[in-house]
C-alpha cells in the first residue's frame, strides 16, 4: 500500500527565526543563478525541475503552522517555472509560501532559484542549482555530466545526512554571550513599490586575489574592509565622530567545513566584524588586518559550537517549547529587534568554491549569489566567483546609491578594475 | 565605456553611471542589453478577509446563542443586552477595519468613540440612569478629539513624533482632570482626589519628551536605546 502520509520536517535551529519574523511586505530569501551560453527553453527547465523533486525533497516543501512550532510539509504542487521579474527576489508572500518555497525563474540565458531561507541557506541552494543546470543541460544537450562534487546521482534517494539539523549536532555544552553593540544603521529613501535595486560589480578573480594578498588578508576581509571603509566615510558625512556608532558588517560563516557536515539545510552563522570609529581614523591597511583576525580568532570551530549552543539552549526550555507559535513568534520577534541586526550594518556573503565539471563549465558562463535586503537594514552585498570572475552583488530596496558608489570607487582606487551593472529603472 | 568620475566600467548603452548618476556620453551608444525583464510582481497585499468572515461568523453565533438562552430562561432580554453591546463595541472597534484595505483611522476613530458613545448610553438608559449627558459623553467626546487629532497628526506630520507624542500626554494628564470634573458636576464627588497625580505623571513624561525632541543628543540617546 503506498505511503500517502505527507513527509515534514522540523524547521532547523537557524530556519525558526525567519517565519516568527516575515512581515507583509518582507521576509528572508536568497536567489542563486546561472547564465547559460544559450537561450533557455522553458519546457526542458520545467521537466528538468520536475526531476530534482526525489533527489532534493527538502527544497519541495511549503511552510506550515503548527501549535507550537513552523514545520516544513512536502508540497504536491508543482514549482512552476516562470519567467523572471523586473527586480531579483520579489517579495514571498505567506500565500506562496504555503504553496511552495521555492522558485524557479529564467530569463534569456538565466536560470535562477529563489528560496525562502527556512528551507536551506546559500550553500544548499548553490547544491540545488548547480544539480538542477547540470540536469538541463543533459536533457537539452544530451551530455552526460559526471557526479563528483557538488553533482548528485538522481536516481539515488537523499542521504540522512543531508536532511539532519546540523545544529543539533554541534552545540557546545555552554552558550557564548550574543551582546553586540550597535553598528551603524544605513538608511535612505525607501522604493515605494518594494523594488530592489541590484548592482553588479564585476571583476577580475585574479586582481582581487592579488590585492587581498598584498594587505595580507582573505578576499572576504579585504572586501568587509572596503566595505566598513565606505560605511565609516558614509557615517563621517553625517554625524561627529564621538556620536558615532561602529561599523560593521555581518559575515556569514559556513560551518559545514567547520564541523564536517554535508546537511542541505541551513547550517552557517553570522559573525559581526569592524571597529569603532570613535577611537580614531584607521587606515585601509588597518581595517583589513582588524577585520581579518577578528575572522580568524572567531571563525574557530570551538567559538561557533558556543554559538550554536546560544541558539540551540532556548528551543530546548520546556517551557518556551509548551509555548503556543504566536507567543513564541513574539518572543523571537522581540529578541531579534534586539540582537538580530543591529550588530552589523549588512551583510557580505562570500560562497566559495563552486567546482562545476568541466563539461558543464562549457555551457554555463557566469554564476550568481543574491541576498535580499535585511529587514531593517536596506543594503545587502554578496559574492561568488566562478570562471576567472568575481560578481559582487550589492542589493538594496532604497533610492541613494551612495554605498555602492564609495565601495566600487575604492574598488578601482585600490586598482582592481570594476565593470558595472544594474537594472536600474530608466 | 567608463565613468568619468567613479572610475568604474559601465554596461554598454547605458545613458548615466548608476552608482553616482554621472550623464555618460558616447556618440556611438549600442542599445543596452537589459538584465532582467520588463515584468513586475503584482500587489502583494495579503487579504484580511478570513479573519474578518470568521470574526462576523463568531460574533453572529454567539449574539444568536445569547438571544437563544434570554428569552428561553428569562423571556426577555435581561443581561443579555449588555453582552451583545459588548460584542457589538468589540466587533467595530476589532473586526470593522479589516474589512477595508487601507482603514483610515481619522474616520475610524470617531466610529469606534461613537459605538462607546452608543453602548454607554444603553447602559445609562437601562439602568435608569441620568448621567450620560452630564458625563459620559462630554468624557467619550473630548477622549475621541484627543485621539483623533493624535492619530492624524502622527500619520500625515512627516516627523516631530516626539512632540506630538508629548502633546498627546499632556492632553491625557489635562484629560484625567477633566474627566474628575464632569465625575464632581454629574455625581457630586469632591474635585482633585485623584486626577493631581495621573496630572503630575503624565505632565512629566509629556515634558520630558519635548525636552527629547528640542535636544539632539538627547532624543539620539532615546534612539539608539529603543530603536526597531
Amino acid at each position: 500500500m503506498p505511503d500517502k502520509q505527507k513527509k515534514w520536517y522540523r524547521l532547523d535551529t537557524a530556519a525558526l527565526i525567519f517565519p516568527a519574523i516575515a512581515r507583509r511586505n518582507w521576509s528572508n530569501a536568497f536567489r542563486v543563478s546561472a547564465t547559460l551560453t544559450e537561450a533557455i527553453d522553458p519546457d526542458i527547465l520545467q521537466r528538468a525541475v520536475d526531476d530534482m523533486r526525489h533527489r532534493f525533497p527538502s527544497f519541495f516543501v511549503t511552510l506550515r503552522k503548527g501549535f507550537f512550532w513552523y514545520y516544513l510539509e512536502q508540497s504536491d504542487l508543482p514549482v512552476k517555472v516562470r519567467e523572471d521579474y523586473a527586480y531579483p527576489l520579489t517579495f514571498m508572500s505567506r500565500r506562496e509560501l504555503l504553496q511552495n518555497c521555492l522558485r524557479v525563474l529564467y530569463y534569456k540565458n538565466r536560470i535562477a532559484v529563489e528560496c525562502f531561507h527556512s528551507v536551506t541557506d546559500g550553500r544548499g541552494g548553490s547544491v540545488f542549482l548547480c544539480n538542477l543546470t547540470a540536469r538541463y543541460l543533459e536533457m537539452k544537450y544530451g551530455i552526460s555530466v559526471p557526479k563528483e562534487g557538488l553533482l548528485r546521482n538522481l536516481t539515488e534517494p537523499p542521504s540522512e545526512e543531508e536532511l539532519e539539523d546540523s545544529f543539533l549536532k554541534n552545540a557546545a555544552e555552554v552558550a557564548s554571550g550574543r551582546r553586540e553593540e550597535r553598528s551603524f544603521r544605513l538608511r535612505g529613501t525607501p522604493e515605494p513599490d518594494g523594488f530592489r535595486t541590484l548592482t553588479t560589480g564585476i571583476v577580475d578573480t585574479q586582481s582581487l586575489l592579488d590585492t587581498a594578498h598584498r594587505f595580507k588578508v582573505t578576499v572576504t576581509a579585504l572586501l568587509a574592509a572596503v566595505m566598513v571603509e565606505s560605511v565609516i566615510r558614509m557615517q563621517n558625512g553625517r554625524l561627529p565622530r564621538k556620536r558615532q556608532h561602529a561599523a560593521k558588517v555581518t559575515i556569514p560563516v559556513d560551518l559545514r567545513r567547520l564541523f564536517g557536515s554535508g546537511t542541505l539545510r541551513n547550517f552557517s552563522l553570522v559573525l559581526n566584524v569592524g571597529v569603532d570609529p570613535r577611537y580614531g581614523e584607521y587606515s585601509l591597511e588597518e581595517l583589513c588586518c582588524a577585520v581579518y583576525h577578528q575572522l580568524c580568532a572567531f571563525a574557530t570551530r570551538q567559538n561557533m559550537a558556543g554559538m550554536i549552543a546560544a541558539n540551540v539552549q532556548p528551543q530546548q526550555l520546556v517551557a518556551l517549547r509548551l509555548a503556543p507559535v504566536l507567543i513564541k513568534n513574539l518572543a523571537m520577534d522581540f529578541v531579534y529587534r534586539r540582537i538580530g541586526e543591529g550588530g552589523g550594518s549588512l551583510n557580505i556573503s562570500n560562497i566559495t568554491g563552486l567546482p562545476l565539471p568541466q563539461i558543464m563549465s562549457d555551457y554555463v558562463k557566469r554564476m550568481e549569489f543574491i541576498i535580499g535586503p535585511q529587514r531593517s537594514y536596506p543594503n545587502n552585498c554578496s559574492v561568488l566567483s566562478y570562471g576567472g570572475k568575481t560578481y559582487i552583488n550589492m542589493i538594496r530596496s532604497i533610492r541613494e546609491s551612495e554605498l555602492e558608489r564609495r565601495f566600487f570607487s575604492r574598488l578601482v582606487e585600490l586598482g582592481i578594475p570594476v565593470e558595472i551593472e544594474c537594472n536600474r529603472r530608466s | 565605456m567608463y565613468c568619468v568620475k567613479c572610475g568604474v566600467r559601465l554596461q554598454d548603452g547605458v545613458n548615466r553611471c548608476p552608482l553616482c548618476n554621472t550623464p555618460v556620453w558616447n556618440p556611438e551608444q549600442p542599445e543596452a542589453e537589459h538584465g532582467y525583464s520588463d515584468h513586475y510582481p503584482g500587489a502583494h497585499k495579503e487579504s484580511n478577509r478570513p479573519f474578518s468572515v470568521a470574526m462576523t461568523v463568531i460574533s453572529v453565533m454567539a449574539i444568536a446563542v445569547i438571544l437563544t438562552v434570554c428569552f428561553r430562561l428569562y423571556g426577555e432580554l435581561n443581561w443579555g443586552g449588555y453582552a451583545i453591546g459588548g460584542i457589538g463595541l468589540l466587533y467595530v472597534v476589532a473586526v470593522l477595519p479589516n474589512w477595508f484595505r487601507h482603514p483610515p483611522i481619522e474616520v475610524f476613530v470617531p466610529v469606534d468613540h461613537a459605538a462607546a458613545a452608543l453602548y454607554v448610553l444603553f447602559i445609562c438608559l437601562k439602568t435608569g440612569g441620568n448621567w450620560f449627558m452630564s458625563f459620559a459623553f462630554p468624557v467619550i467626546l473630548v477622549s475621541c478629539l484627543l485621539i483623533t487629532a493624535t492619530a492624524c497628526l502622527l500619520k500625515h506630520v512627516r516627523g516631530g513624533r516626539l512632540f506630538i507624542l508629548g502633546g498627546f500626554l499632556l492632553g491625557l494628564g489635562g484629560f484625567t482632570v477633566l474627566i474628575e470634573f464632569f465625575a464632581h458636576l454629574a455625581f457630586g464627588v469632591p474635585m482633585f482626589l485623584w486626577s493631581v497625580y495621573s496630572l503630575i505623571v503624565f505632565a512629566a513624561a509629556g515634558s520630558f519628551l519635548l525636552l527629547a525632541g528640542t535636544v539632539p543628543s538627547l532624543r539620539e540617546a532615546l534612539e539608539r536605546r529603543f530603536f526597531f
